[in-house]
C-alpha cells in the first residue's frame, strides 16, 4: 500500500509506530480507547491514549491526532500547519485550548500531514440534534455554562495576540481593510470552483465590499465561535477547538456570529445557550467593547458570503470527484437558502 | 414513466429500505444522502420548463424596463456595454458583469437612480431565487 493510498484502516498501527520514535523511552507502548470521532467536514480527527512503561511505572498520555485528508472543505485555507502553530502560540495565554505536542508534514509517516496534540478532559455536544438542544437548555437554566461561553470568548478577543507572536497570521490595516481581506479570501474560494458566476451573489459581493465597516479595534478572532466548536467538562469550557477559520481582525466578527440566529436552531438563546442581554452585558463589560449591532448585521451579510462559498466549494468537490461524500453533494440546494437570507437582510 | 419520476422512486427506495438495512453510520447517512439528492433533482427536474420559461419572460421584461431607463437618461458608458451584452447573451455571467457595472457606476448615477436600477435587477432575481428555493429548501 502506497501512502498515498493509506485510507484509515491501516492509520492505528502507523500512529504507534510514530509515537514510538517521539517517545523513545516507552516500552510496550500501546493504543488504547481508540476511536475516529464523527466523520467531520475538514480534517479527520482521532482520540486515544497512549499508555507504556517507564521507569519501572506505567504512563498514560490522552491524545488527539488530526490528519488532512486530502480532499477536506477549507484544506486551501486552513492547513495543519497553521492550526498547530496556532495552538502553540496560545499555550501561554489564559484561553483554554488543547497543548500542542508535534506536528508532522512528511507524508511517509500516515500518508498526510499531521498534528498530534493533547486530548482535553470533555464531550462536545452538537448543537443541531434534539439531544444536543436539550442539553445546552439544561446548561443554561443551570447559569454557569452561559457565562463561561461569554467570558471565554472576553478572553480570546482581549489576549494579547501580538505578545502571543500570531502576528503571522496577517494584521489588517486600519480602516476596511479588515473586511475587504475576509472578502477578498471568500471570493478567491468560490473563483476556484467550476460554479457559474450567481448574479444574487454577484449583488452580495459588490454590497459587502461597497459597505465594508472600518475596524476600530483588531483582535484574535476565532471565526466560528459558537456550542459544538467548544469542549464542555461539566459547566466549564475546557477547550475552544477548531481553529481552522481564525483571523486578526475585528472582534465583533465573532460576535455577529454569536448573534446570528444561524447559531440557535429553534431556540432564544444565542448558540442556544445564552441569554442575548446575559451576552451583551458581559461581554460588554469584560472587554470594553460596545457591541455595535448595524456592524454585527454587516458580518451577518458577509457569513452569508462565506457560507455560500463553503457550499459552493463543498458540492465542487463533489463534482470534481475530488470526494465521495455525498453530504457534499446536497450542498448545492444550500446555496439558494443562504442567498435567499442574503437578499432578505438586502431588502429584496 | 418520466425520468423524474424515475428519480424519485429510488430516491425512496434508498430512503425507506436501503436505508434501514445499513448497520455502518458512515454508509447510512450516505443512502440517506443519495435519497436527498435524488428528491432535489427529481424536483429540479420536473420544474426546469417552467422555471426556464418563467426566467426568460422575467429577463425580457427586465432588459425592456432597463432599456426605458436608459432611453430617459444615457448610463456610463461601461454600464451601457454591460447592459447590451447581458440582453444580448442572457447568461448568468452577463447578468454578474451588470450587477458589478451598476455597483461601478454607482457615484456617476447618483443614488436615486443607482437605487432604481438596482432595485429592478433586484426584482428579478428575487423572482429567480423563489423558483429555486421551491426545490432547494
Amino acid at each position: 500500500m502506497s501512502d498515498e493510498d493509506l485510507g484509515t484502516a491501516g492509520v492505528p498501527a502507523r500512529i504507534r509506530d510514530y509515537l514510538a520514535t517521539r517517545l523513545p523511552q516507552a516500552r510496550d507502548l500501546v493504543l488504547d480507547n481508540l476511536q475516529r470521532i464523527a466523520v467531520g467536514w475538514s480534517h479527520e480527527t482521532w482520540l486515544f491514549d497512549a499508555r507504556w512503561r517507564e521507569d519501572g511505572g506505567i504512563r498514560t498520555l490522552g491524545l488527539c491526532l488530526r490528519r488532512d485528508p486530502g480532499n477536506a472543505l477549507l484544506r486551501e485555507l486552513s492547513d495543519l500547519g497553521e492550526q498547530f502553530r496556532v495552538l502553540q502560540c496560545l499555550e501561554a495565554t489564559p484561553l483554554p485550548t488543547p497543548r500542542p505536542y508535534w506536528y508532522e508534514s512528511d507524508t511517509a509517516i500516515l500518508g498526510r500531514p499531521f498534528l498530534v496534540m493533547e486530548k482535553v478532559p470533555g464531550t462536545c455536544p452538537s448543537p443541531w440534534g434534539r439531544d444536543g438542544r436539550a442539553y445546552y437548555a439544561a446548561a443554561a437554566a443551570r447559569g454557569v455554562l452561559p457565562e463561561s461561553f461569554t467570558d471565554t470568548l472576553a478572553t480570546l478577543h482581549t489576549l494579547d495576540w501580538r505578545a502571543a507572536g500570531l502576528e503571522f497570521l496577517g494584521v489588517p490595516a486600519p480602516g476596511t481593510d479588515f473586511a475587504q481581506r475576509e472578502i477578498a479570501k471568500w471570493r478567491a474560494f468560490i473563483e476556484q470552483t467550476d460554479a457559474p458566476p450567481d448574479p444574487l451573489l454577484t449583488d452580495l459581493v459588490c454590497w459587502l465590499e461597497a459597505n465594508a465597516p472600518a475596524t476600530t479595534r483588531l483582535s484574535l478572532v476565532h471565526g466560528a465561535y459558537r456550542t459544538g466548536n467548544l469542549l464542555l467538562d461539566g459547566d466549564r469550557i475546557s477547550a475552544v477547538l477548531d481553529w481552522e477559520l481564525q483571523v486578526i481582525g475585528d472582534p465583533l466578527y465573532d460576535v455577529a456570529y454569536v448573534l446570528s440566529d444561524l447559531n440557535r436552531e429553534g431556540s432564544e438563546l444565542l448558540s442556544n445557550l445564552v441569554a442575548r442581554e446575559t451576552f451583551f452585558e458581559r461581554y460588554e463589560a469584560a472587554t470594553g467593547i460596545t457591541i455595535d449591532e448595524d456592524v454585527c448585521r454587516y458580518y451577518h451579510l458577509l457569513y452569508a458570503m462565506r457560507s455560500a462559498a463553503f457550499w459552493l466549494s463543498a458540492s465542487d468537490l463533489y463534482a470534481r470527484g475530488a470526494s465521495g461524500d455525498l453530504r457534499l453533494a446536497r450542498t448545492a440546494w444550500s446555496v439558494p437558502v443562504v442567498l435567499e437570507r442574503a437578499a432578505r437582510e438586502l431588502g429584496y | 414513466m418520466e425520468h423524474a419520476d424515475l428519480i424519485e422512486r429510488i430516491a425512496g427506495t434508498l430512503r425507506h429500505e436501503v436505508g434501514p438495512a445499513v448497520t455502518d453510520e458512515y454508509a447510512r447517512t450516505q443512502a440517506y444522502m443519495a435519497a436527498v439528492v435524488l428528491g432535489k433533482l427529481a424536483a429540479e427536474m420536473r420544474a426546469s420548463a417552467a422555471d426556464a420559461a418563467a426566467n426568460a419572460a422575467d429577463l425580457d421584461a427586465l432588459f425592456a424596463d432597463l432599456a426605458t431607463f436608459a432611453a430617459r437618461e444615457p448610463l456610463p458608458r461601461a454600464l451601457t456595454g454591460a447592459l447590451e451584452s447581458a440582453a444580448r447573451e442572457r447568461s448568468d455571467a452577463h447578468l454578474s458583469r451588470l450587477v458589478e457595472q451598476l455597483y461601478a457606476a454607482r457615484e456617476a448615477l447618483g443614488a436615486a437612480r443607482f437605487d432604481a436600477l438596482l432595485g429592478r435587477v433586484r426584482e428579478t432575481l428575487r423572482a429567480r431565487l423563489e423558483r429555486a428555493l421551491a426545490y432547494s429548501a
